[in-house]
């Protein structure tokens, strides 16, 4: 029962932690641009202020949809923190961002499409190595449980280094950070897929974001095993990096985005592959 | 001999001469009452049939076969004389010869012809429920069909022996028989493509005929291995009982390389895309229940020979390829049933792959694809031939107005589309248990497993985006026709189309029962062992593969529901707005904002070809 | 839970050029750089009328911005403020009267906060911003009951369209 209790505690307040870790990174960037930055509470008071809004929609479907995206990421992650099979995870958490996807292709406006389109190629782009991942896990641990990467004695970092350093590569897609926000673009295309969205259902969107990042982090802290120190190190690592990476580089359009997550990231967590199943 | 047998083979034989001559109102009611009853019939055989019936045809079939065989070639003969096609002359020269030579040199086969399994009975009720049901909606279908009265007469005749060949080519012991049948089916689908005789129908049809020519053509090569090794019977029976026999891999290749002909996979998958042409009941036919299914069937039957053999792992390395690269060729389709085709493709290939691993697990996992695929398939071609008579869309990107016009066609086709797709249809069941064998595959052919695996995994995520993006286009509507009222499209169309959501849902709802109870006996049968499936509180077990029940309700409910909520669901208290454009109110067209990967696609076929060559050293060395 | 409180806490801003010089939108950028820092009070430019609360406009209106600007105006959710942001903004400026203007933004959609200048001082903006988030707290109330007692009127299940909405109602404070 134990066992349970910090993963079932994780999962209730994942919002909550998702939107603190995205107020502390809306700090953290605004240091390194020398600013000031926004209260640590910032995303709590925009989630109050959006409830307030009036509601207004482009059509039903559309808002609904916007809402399942965020439950059946939610779900995807509890499974996730539960330690569920990592190949199910994987493909629950496609099918709620398919959901966004569908959402933005279900509205008669430019700017959905065009994200809608742009999310689709970068989840070609960063789900190829989430896979190759689950299957060198399946092949360092006989199993695609994800409790067995938590339970693991020798960290899996040691056994897939690559495959981690490819999730680094393709964590800023997945995250839409710069220089791979072309998803997002929000002076290009307007934040493309949650463009039509507001008020309410755009807290659904919003907040989704938030659990997402606790979604790439648990998978970064997948890569420590039972150390718990070594996944907070990691864990941190990743952070700064995604932070200082948004902040350095400039947007990069989608045929170099899927050039460079193909053509390199997939190749070091498939060379990885390859060495995992060898010996 | 049996009579629910004698039935399924002889009555589709008698309602296709009866509806040459009958008036077409008598017709009508005849093709609805001989669906039934074959559906029936059907059923019936699956039920009676516990141990595997084989079957003594007298002497006088043999030959009439012999007969028939002749005169089908030489009417290719004359096709390709007709159509100056210097490939299907060839290729029919040679099946002529290569026939001719095995009738003198073989000795006559005393051994049963028929052979009646859980597998094949499996087959026919497949066929036949699905094929009844195309029957019934190409009724109305072929009636709106420019052309001669004749003709439509003619469409469904040639319907109801193609339906009487499938259901022999399933129940063929004897490879001569098979052979027959096998290029029977060619011949309907020969004459199904090229049906509207214009330009583009003729070649096409040529093409899918020269295919599966050489389909014909490598079962005569195996005939001849079988017979020059020494093995005595050309059947099925005799070749698995030499299964470890020496040079028994050549026959089998052969025998594998037809499957994979029929079954369109590259460098073959043409013949297939082409097919489109024809009236939308005949791909409906083809993808569903017929001819393509030829393909997992004959793997089905070879696995226990060709599991764990180098065939069955260049078996394997084939179609996880096809799968990812028609995954990816179908991302650049905007026709919506060249969408379907390819996914098709895709989908084949691995019901080959599972049948080529040939573990329980696989077994049942190909199993519950074959029947999943053949009744989603059925339901999203004839709803594909909807869209295209009562609303004359062919087009994905012109069908984000159909969530306005069309809601309930638009939620069928995305029920049709969620089925193949999501948990907890059975179509996913497979894919889950597909991944996940692979897995066990990989613990001693790491490296293939692996490769297979992403592949397998990989090309799922991408059909899944494909799917979505279509989906996302049926609900598109405004937020003034928010509210959605189902459209009519008149009983033969709306009937159909009722039976297969029903199946479909049947499908979700029995899905344990119907694993327990219908695919475990079928798999047990193929494979020669028994396949335990039960379950046991939350988890249900198919031999060693655990499925756990409590995420996949909820994802039930999560994700097929929330779907379809979204088409019904209104929010009445919020405002509706018009869509973001810069203020500007200009229409935009959206098609010239998809990307397309047409690139890749030729050199897919060629790694196609590189495997076929690969499928045959490995059967040599 | 009282929600109002949090309504200037996270002011979102849409930034519009009506048709001007380019001088306001550069200091409007300035507010959001290191210098003067708007993102510590929860400011953010989003560039998309349905999550913004507040309309920044520069530059005269022009007869092909007219109607995007109403538009624009009409799709962004209440509450809502407007803040009209330089001299071209709040009366055609040296622009007014020219053939291709219409003149000051007020003529068209209704201005909470006129703030001055050609161009205007970043900490104008800031103190213009700063004053629309009081209105947007104190205003918003009357606006949600005008908007509320507008949809009692109307039959139950027939829809508000935003935009025959939008010109009808009288901002509380001007």
């Amino acid at each position: 029962m134990n066992g349970y209790l910090l993963p079932v505690l994780l999962i209730i307040l994942a919002p909550f932690i998702g939107g603190l870790v995205y107020g502390f990174e809306r700090i953290v960037k605004a240091r390194m641009q020398r600013r000031i930055g926004p209260p640590l509470l910032q995303p709590f008071y925009d989630f109050l202020k959006l409830a307030d809004k009036r509601q207004m929609i482009v059509h039903s479907a559309h808002a609904f949809l916007g809402i399942m995206h965020f439950v059946s990421l939610w779900f995807a992650l509890a499974l996730l923190l539960l330690g569920a099979d990592l190949i199910l995870v994987i493909f629950l958490h496609l099918l709620s961002s398919a959901l966004l996807i569908m959402a933005g292709f279900s509205t008669r406006s430019i700017f959905s499409h065009l994200g809608a389109n742009r999310t689709a190629l970068s989840i070609l782009a960063y789900e190829p190595v989430l896979i190759i991942i689950a299957v060198s896990l399946f092949i360092n641990t006989g199993s695609f449980d994800a409790a067995a990467a938590f339970t693991s004695e020798e960290p899996l970092l040691f056994k897939m280094p690559l495959a981690f350093v490819a999730l680094l590569l393709v964590l800023p897609i997945k995250l839409k950070k710069s220089p791979f926000d072309v998803a997002e673009a929000h002076q290009e295309i307007t934040g493309g897929v949650e463009l039509e969205f507001s008020g309410l259902f755009f807290e659904a969107v919003y907040t989704a974001k938030w659990l997402d990042y606790i979604f790439c982090y648990t998978l970064v802290f997948l890569f420590a095993g039972s150390n718990i120190l070594l996944g907070i190190g990691l864990v941190a690592g990743t952070f700064l990096y995604l932070n200082a990476l948004d902040n350095s580089t400039a947007r990069v359009n989608y045929k170099q985005m899927l050039r460079f997550s193909l053509g390199i990231a997939f190749t070091l967590a498939f060379i990885n592959l390859l060495i995992n199943s060898l010996t | 001999m049996n009579l629910y047998l004698t039935g399924v083979i002889l009555l589709p034989l008698l309602v296709s001469a009866l509806l040459l001559i009958l008036p077409p109102k008598i017709s009508k009611g005849l093709v609805i009452l001989s669906s039934l009853v074959l559906s029936a019939l059907a059923l019936l055989l699956y039920i009676q049939v516990d141990e595997p019936l084989r079957i003594t045809l007298p002497h006088a079939v043999n030959e009439g076969i012999v007969v028939a065989d002749i005169l089908m070639l030489l009417y290719f003969g004359w096709v390709a004389i007709r159509r100056k096609s210097v490939l299907v002359g060839l290729l029919s020269v040679l099946q002529l010869g290569g026939l001719l030579y095995l009738l003198r040199t073989l000795p006559a086969s005393e051994a049963p012809q028929l052979l009646v399994d859980k597998l094949s009975t499996f087959m026919l009720l497949l066929i036949n429920v699905i094929s009844g049901i195309i029957a019934v909606f190409s009724l109305r279908y072929i009636d709106e069909e420019d052309c001669s009265a004749f003709r439509k007469k003619f469409f469904l005749s040639v319907l109801f022996w193609f339906i009487a060949a499938m259901n022999m080519v399933v129940i063929s012991d004897n490879l001569e028989f098979f052979f027959f049948f096998f290029e029977l089916t060619t011949l309907a689908s020969f004459l199904f493509i090229g049906f509207r005789k214009d330009e583009v129908s003729v070649k096409n049809a040529l093409t899918a005929l020269w295919m599966n020519q050489i389909g014909g053509l490598t079962i005569l090569a195996a005939i001849f291995f079988i017979a020059y090794n020494g093995y005595g019977e050309i059947t099925f029976t005799n070749l698995l009982a030499h299964s470890t026999a020496e040079g028994v891999l050549l026959p089998l290749a052969l025998l594998s390389m037809a499957a994979l002909i029929k079954g369109a996979q590259l460098p073959f998958s043409k013949w297939l895309l082409g097919a489109m042409v024809a009236p939308t009941p005949v791909s409906a036919l083809l993808h569903s229940s017929t001819m393509v299914k030829i393909a997992p069937f004959i793997i089905l039957r070879l696995s226990p020979a060709i599991k764990d053999t180098p065939v069955a792992m260049v078996l394997i390395g084939l179609t996880g390829f096809v799968f990812i690269a028609s995954a990816i060729s179908a991302l650049s389709q905007d026709n919506f049933k060249r969408i379907l085709a390819h996914s098709t493709i895709a989908l084949l290939a691995l019901m080959i792959m599972m049948g080529a691993v040939g573990s329980p697990v696989t077994i049942v996992a190909s199993l519950v694809l074959v029947l999943f695929h053949g009744i989603s398939k059925c339901m999203l071609f004839l709803n594909a031939g909807i869209l295209e008579r009562v609303f004359h869309l062919k087009q994905s990107s012109d069908m984000d107005k159909l969530g306005e016009s069309g809601p309930f066609t638009a939620l069928v086709i995305s029920i049709g589309f969620m089925s193949l797709l999501l948990p907890p249809f059975g179509a996913f069941i497979g894919k889950w248990l597909s991944i996940e064998t692979i897995g066990t595959l990989a613990t001693d052919k790491k490296l293939l497993g692996a490769l297979v695996m992403v592949a397998v995994a990989g090309g799922g995520a991408v059909l899944s985006l494909l799917y979505f993006k279509v989906m996302g286009l049926l609900i598109a509507r405004s937020g003034e026709k928010d509210r959605v009222q189902f459209e009519k499209t008149g009983p033969y169309y709306a009937g159909t189309t009722y039976l297969l959501l029903g199946l479909v849902m049947a499908g979700i709802i029995g899905l344990p029962l119907l694993l327990m109870y219908y695919f475990g006996p079928v798999a047990t049968t193929t494979l020669g062992q028994a396949v335990p499936v039960f379950q046991d509180g939350w988890n249900f077990f198919v031999g060693t593969m655990r499925i756990p029940m409590l995420p996949m309700l909820i994802a039930f409910i999560l994700l097929p529901l929330t779907l379809v909520t979204a088409m019904f669901i209104r929010f009445r208290h919020a405002d509706r707005a018009k869509e973001y454009m810069c203020g500007e109110k200009v229409n935009y067209s959206f098609s010239s904002f998809y990307f397309t990967i047409d690139r890749a696609v030729p050199y897919f076929s060629a790694a196609g070809i590189l495997f076929f060559i690969a499928l045959l050293l490995a059967a040599l060395l | 839970m009282k929600l109002a409180p949090y309504r200037k806490k996270s002011p979102w801003i849409l930034h519009f050029n009506a048709g001007g010089c380019n001088g306001c939108d550069i200091e409007i950028l300035a507010c959001l750089g290191p210098k003067y820092d708007i993102e510590r009070f929860g400011m953010i430019n989003t560039g998309n009328p349905k999550q913004s609360d507040v309309l920044l406009i520069t530059g005269p209106v022009t007869k092909r911005t007219r109607e995007r600007l109403v538009e624009i105006y009409a799709q962004m959710p209440e509450p809502k403020v407007v803040i009209s942001c330089g001299a071209c903004a709040c009366t055609g400026g040296v622009f007014r009267g020219m053939y291709n203007c219409e003149g000051g933004v007020d003529q068209f959609i209704p201005v909470d906060v006129y703030v001055c200048g050609c161009g205007t001082r970043p900490e104008q903006i800031i103190d213009g911003v700063v004053q629309a988030l009081g209105i947007l707290e104190k205003k918003t109330r009357a606006m949600e009951e005008s908007v509320r007692l507008k949809k009692e009127a109307l039959k139950e299940g027939e829809q508000i369209n935003r935009r025959h909405v939008a010109g009808e109602i009288k901002p509380a404070l001007t």
